[in-house]
């Protein structure tokens, strides 16, 4: 074993990378320093659980809510997936604005971490997205009036209210076609863009450092 | 640093340890419920049915006949139909067996020519006898038989 990853770090270098990552010198700071990678392990619990979930949801009108009420009653431990996935989403939404509110009222958007700042208020945008693409994906009552209203809420801006709410839906009204390309948005679009901004906001975070808790005091 | 020390677990190893821990129950919670989730389906066995194939006396005598029906089913959320077929055969008009169309090698469906006496598959040429025997070709056993019964003068298989 010792030797396995001797041979690894040789021609990986894994342990500078592990040390650069988890041994990096941090200030003393508190437990609201914590929401970020709270925030970070839900993400990855919306990944696995979502991946899971594409197993058997099908997003189609005819059959997206009958793969739902499948998955939630038929499966063993589908609700259990579902619930995760469900919940989650919330906690994303919430941990994200916490962890925002944290960064904002600590000042720890300023120099040099302006580009942390800038891909964390992305992945806000990116999160709001997911929200809105998942909530229409479930295909009952709720999740189609919610999408009417959404949609319609940006149909109402000026000038290009229309053209957004035509290309939200894939047409005037909402279909088979709005459904299918929430999801797609939803699986492939915003992960890609998550993916990308996210490892972008770490590498920063890791390489500039994270801000110590303001004081009174001239140190 | 002298021996008691070094047997002392410190505070740095004490937290791998206690993160590994920690880390391992949050993977197994989800990972185990995940594994049953995937191959939850898969385990699941088909209820056995009695399917009604029709009049018996419709079997010509000595010839295998095929027996068409429609079944309905449902796989995962969706509920349709399938149409279930069965050669039936009987010599003396009394005792009936019910021989399965699907070869045995891959799953083809064989048909049953009667001038060249013998159930042909068209995938990779397995050729079986009226009884289901296998004559040639790569099939490994003979094809499949339905447990059947006759009910006032209607034939039934069963289903598994």
């Amino acid at each position: 074993m010792a030797k396995l990853a001797e041979w690894l770090d040789e021609r990986f270098a894994w342990r500078t990378v592990w040390d650069a990552i988890f041994l990096r010198k941090i200030p003393h700071v508190n437990w609201l320093y914590t929401l970020g990678s709270a925030t970070l392990f839900v993400a990855v619990t919306q990944a696995v659980t979502g991946i899971l979930l594409t197993i058997y949801y099908v997003p189609t009108p005819d059959h997206a809510y009958d793969s739902v009420m499948y998955i939630t009653t038929q499966l063993p431990a589908g609700w259990f997936i579902r619930g995760l996935h469900h919940w989650g989403a919330s906690a994303m939404v919430i941990l994200t604005v916490l962890h925002l509110l944290r960064v904002f009222f600590y000042g720890a958007y300023k120099y040099p971490r302006e580009a942390t700042w800038i891909t964390g208020v992305l992945l806000l945008l990116v999160v709001s997205g997911f929200g809105f693409t998942g909530y229409l994906v479930t295909w009952d009552q709720k999740a189609d009036w919610a999408t009417t209203v959404g949609t319609q809420i940006a149909g109402v801006a000026p000038l290009v209210g229309e053209w957004i709410l035509r290309i939200a839906r894939g047409g005037e009204n909402q279909s088979a076609v709005t459904l299918a390309r929430f999801f797609g948005t939803h699986i492939w679009i915003l992960p890609a863009a998550l993916a990308t901004l996210l490892l972008t906001h770490l590498y920063l975070v890791i390489r500039i450092g994270i801000s110590a808790v303001p004081s009174r005091k001239e140190e | 640093m002298d021996a008691s020390q070094k047997n002392k677990m410190g505070r740095r190893d004490f937290m791998k340890a206690v993160i590994a821990g920690i880390s391992g129950v949050i993977g197994a919670a989800i990972g185990l419920p995940a594994i049953a989730y995937v191959v939850g389906p898969a385990l699941t066995k088909a209820t056995d049915t009695w399917i009604r194939l029709g009049a018996v006396n419709k079997v010509e005598l000595g010839n295998p006949t095929l027996f068409k029906t429609i079944i309905e089913t449902q796989t995962g959320w969706i509920n349709a139909e399938e149409e279930f077929s069965a050669y039936v055969l009987t010599e003396n008009g009394q005792d009936f067996v019910a021989i399965s169309n699907v070869c045995t090698h891959l799953g083809c469906r064989v048909r049953w020519i009667p001038d060249e006496e013998g159930f042909y598959c068209p995938c990779h040429n397995g050729v079986f006898a009226k009884d289901g025997t296998v004559i040639s070709g790569p099939p490994p056993r003979p094809l499949d038989r339905f447990e059947s019964k006759v009910e006032d003068g209607v034939l039934f298989v069963k289903r598994g």
